[in-house]
């Protein structure tokens, strides 16, 4: 007997999430099933080790199903998902290391770890080096992941105005770099 | 789109990450043996059943009828005047006359009689000071 998969006959994430909501373990497993490896990428930058961030996905996706019937759809549900992935990383973090990107090395950053296996020169890498976690976060979150202000605004908790601001700082840091005229006072983040 | 933002999303494709087969199995495993808890609103709704406002307004008409026979039944004891009602001024005196003594058995309890001995020690010891210091000056 062939068994069609319930993305295919749910085909809206509203359908999908409202089945989930009903309790559908499968609904939620297709709802969830192309943010993924975005989500496992976008934890790389928030967690101090590959395993970290595949603990931090694994609790973010039970987290999500767990409080699923809370879930306010006036939200996008990507928003929702990153905002929860962001506090499941945030509880892995160890009090020791406050800033991920201080950790500096290759050898120590899972993210960096991957922009060094794919062999190309990575804009991301500068980023990394040049902003601070939460400009980060936010910069990736917009170029990355094509979130709207507002919605970078709710996943990280913060105000829009502070978003605005910030990725315009971002993208000034990283328009020198990319420009080649270093400015190391602006590329604070 | 600008020349950035492109850059931007063109690196952030080029990292190649995919969940493993191993965490994928993982997940599938921990979402089986979760089940999405009730929200906050039917929670409520389910911890306070139709039966939970029938008790309790049942409870409040009944300690309200308790209140007011209880009220009526006070006053009701006290005689209709035989005579015009005549206006009566509350004074202290009248009020203190009206409640009935109460005969209080109890005994003034010594509370403070170790702070009064604390003091008695400090003064003494204030007086000795003063004299020593008075023999010191030689006055």
């Amino acid at each position: 007997m062939i068994q069609i998969p319930l993305y295919l006959l749910l085909r809206t994430e509203t359908q999908l999430v409202k089945a989930a909501q009903a309790g559908s373990a499968d609904a939620f497993a297709d709802l969830v099933h192309h943010y993924r490896d975005r989500l496992l990428r976008f934890l790389l930058t928030r967690c101090a080790s590959y395993a970290d961030a595949e603990d931090a996905l694994q609790d973010t996706l039970i987290n999500a199903y767990r409080y699923i019937r809370s879930y306010d759809p006036r939200w996008r549900f990507s928003t929702w998902l990153y905002r929860i992935a962001i506090r499941n990383a945030a509880k892995l973090r160890t009090p020791d290391v406050l800033e991920i990107h201080e950790l500096g090395d290759v050898e120590n950053d899972p993210l960096l770890q991957c922009i060094a296996d794919s062999e190309s020169e990575n804009l991301w890498n500068s980023a990394r080096h040049l902003l601070n976690d939460e400009v980060f976060a936010a910069m990736w979150l917009r170029y990355a992941e094509d979130m709207s202000v507002n919605d970078i605004s709710k996943a990280l908790d913060r105000s829009a105005s502070w978003t605005k601001v910030n990725l315009m700082r971002g993208r000034r840091a990283l328009d020198a770099e990319l420009n080649g005229t270093n400015r190391k006072s602006e590329a604070y983040g | 789109m600008d020349k950035l933002a492109n850059r931007l999303r063109k690196d952030a494709d080029n990292i190649e990450v995919a969940v493993s087969d191993e965490l994928d199995h993982r997940i599938a495993a921990s979402l089986r043996s979760v089940t999405p808890q009730q929200d906050s609103e039917s929670i409520v709704t389910s911890q306070r059943p139709a039966l939970f406002w029938w008790a309790s307004s049942l409870t409040g008409i009944a300690a309200a009828a308790a209140v007011i026979i209880i009220v009526n039944s006070g006053t009701s004891q006290v005689p209709a005047p035989a005579t015009p009602a005549t206006t009566v001024t509350a004074t202290p005196a009248s009020i203190a006359a009206a409640v009935p003594a109460i005969d209080w058995k109890a005994e003034t309890a010594m509370l403070t009689g170790q702070l009064q001995q604390e003091l008695d020690a400090l003064q003494s010891d204030i007086k000795k000071a003063e004299r020593k210091v008075k023999d010191d000056i030689g006055l």
